[in-house]
């Protein structure tokens, strides 16, 4: 006879004796009244657990978690971001500090009071004049090259981010093409 | 599209439709929460985990081989999770080694008359929650989630003996409590 623990009858309530084991284990149970309640008390607990019910999560969960899915596809990279708002900001400086060049020029080069001249039409041709000299006179000589420089600049890190970009969705595919 | 398997949608998914993702969060929301809110005692913190659990299952699906199968892929990424954020918590938690000698006194928490103020099916849903949190995951992986427990034994990255002996631990626990109870000379 075997001495019948715990662990047997944990096993023989899993099936997982022998046939030899649990022949034993049965005519032990047949002749021990207390192997036999606690047999009994161990089969209800698992029975009991077994009619367990799941707990539900929120309504709404599946819908909040797919619009976080959905929401960091379309987001933009950190870093993609920051250098948007850069070059945006750089190239409004840009258009500012030219816009502003431009009029002061074009204010120190027109007559001293536009009710001096003769008609509208002089002041207007006075005022293009103004510009194209200014605009002749930014993009020539040195002020070119420093223009030059800073698009070269602007081209080489626009195509990093290019670069990076072509890498990442090349990474995507090779994934995708793993399966 | 709701029989399809677990691999079929993963495979749909990485494709190009995310939305499909959706089937599988369905699938096992229920059944995830059972276990993380028996392992975090607290349902807020339980709802938060698996949201984590489902985002980094989906940012991770390249590196699902089908090697295993998906639950038990995605339940051991739901018990690591839990386990993070116990430890984060700096609540007691158990060491992450295999070590069995997980002692718990159930009868501290609940006396027998306890059981007869209750139906039995209520005590036992409340006393799991009582158990130490690898216990409670054990015992919800194998009755909730029908789990085998070679994939229990996958999912905790234990060995299957260590899994059968935190198992019938439990289980007699629940049998003393049980015992004790005036209830069981009613059932038995």
């Amino acid at each position: 006879m075997i001495q019948i623990t715990d662990e047997i009858l944990n096993n023989y309530l899993d099936g997982e004796l022998s046939r030899e084991e649990a022949e034993q284990v049965k005519a032990e149970l047949r002749t021990s009244e207390e192997l036999l309640r606690k047999y009994n008390a161990l089969k209800l607990v698992h029975e009991k657990l077994f009619d367990m019910k799941e707990d539900e999560v929120s309504p709404a969960f599946t819908d909040k978690i797919m619009n976080q899915i959905v929401r960091k596809k379309f987001a933009i990279p950190k870093q993609q971001k920051y250098f948007i708002v850069s070059i945006a900001t750089f190239i409004t400086l840009l258009c500012l500090v030219i816009f502003g060049f431009s009029i002061s020029a074009i204010i120190s080069s027109a007559p001293s009071s536009i009710g001096e001249s003769k008609s509208v039409l002089d002041s207007v041709s006075n005022l293009t004049d103004g510009l194209v000299t200014t605009l002749k006179h930014l993009f020539s000589g040195s002020g070119l090259s420093i223009i030059g420089s800073i698009f070269s600049l602007l081209i080489i890190i626009s195509g990093y981010f290019f670069f990076e970009m072509q890498k990442r969705s090349k990474a995507n595919l090779g994934n995708g093409q793993q399966l | 599209m709701r029989n399809l398997s677990d691999q079929e949608i993963i495979d749909s998914v990485r494709k190009g439709n995310e939305s499909d993702y959706s089937i599988i969060i369905d699938r096992y929301k229920n059944k995830a929460f059972s276990m993380l809110k028996r392992m975090l005692k607290n349902e807020f913190d339980a709802e938060e985990v698996l949201q984590d659990c489902f985002l980094k299952a989906y940012n991770s699906l390249d590196s699902f081989k089908g090697e295993a199968k998906f639950s038990t892929w995605f339940y051991r990424i739901v018990y690591n999770t839990a386990l993070t954020r116990l430890s984060s918590k700096k609540r007691k938690t158990e060491s992450e080694m295999s070590s069995v000698e997980d002692h718990f006194d159930l009868e501290s928490h609940h006396n027998a008359d306890d059981i007869e103020k209750k139906d039995i099916q209520e005590f036992v849903r409340d006393i799991i929650t009582k158990l130490p949190e690898r216990h409670s995951a054990i015992i919800t992986m194998f009755y909730l989630n029908e789990m085998s427990i070679e994939e229990i034994s996958e999912v905790m990255q234990i060995t299957v003996s260590n899994v059968k002996v935190m198992l019938h631990r439990s289980r007699n626990s629940l049998r003393d409590l049980v015992l004790k109870s005036k209830l069981a000379e009613e059932l038995l």
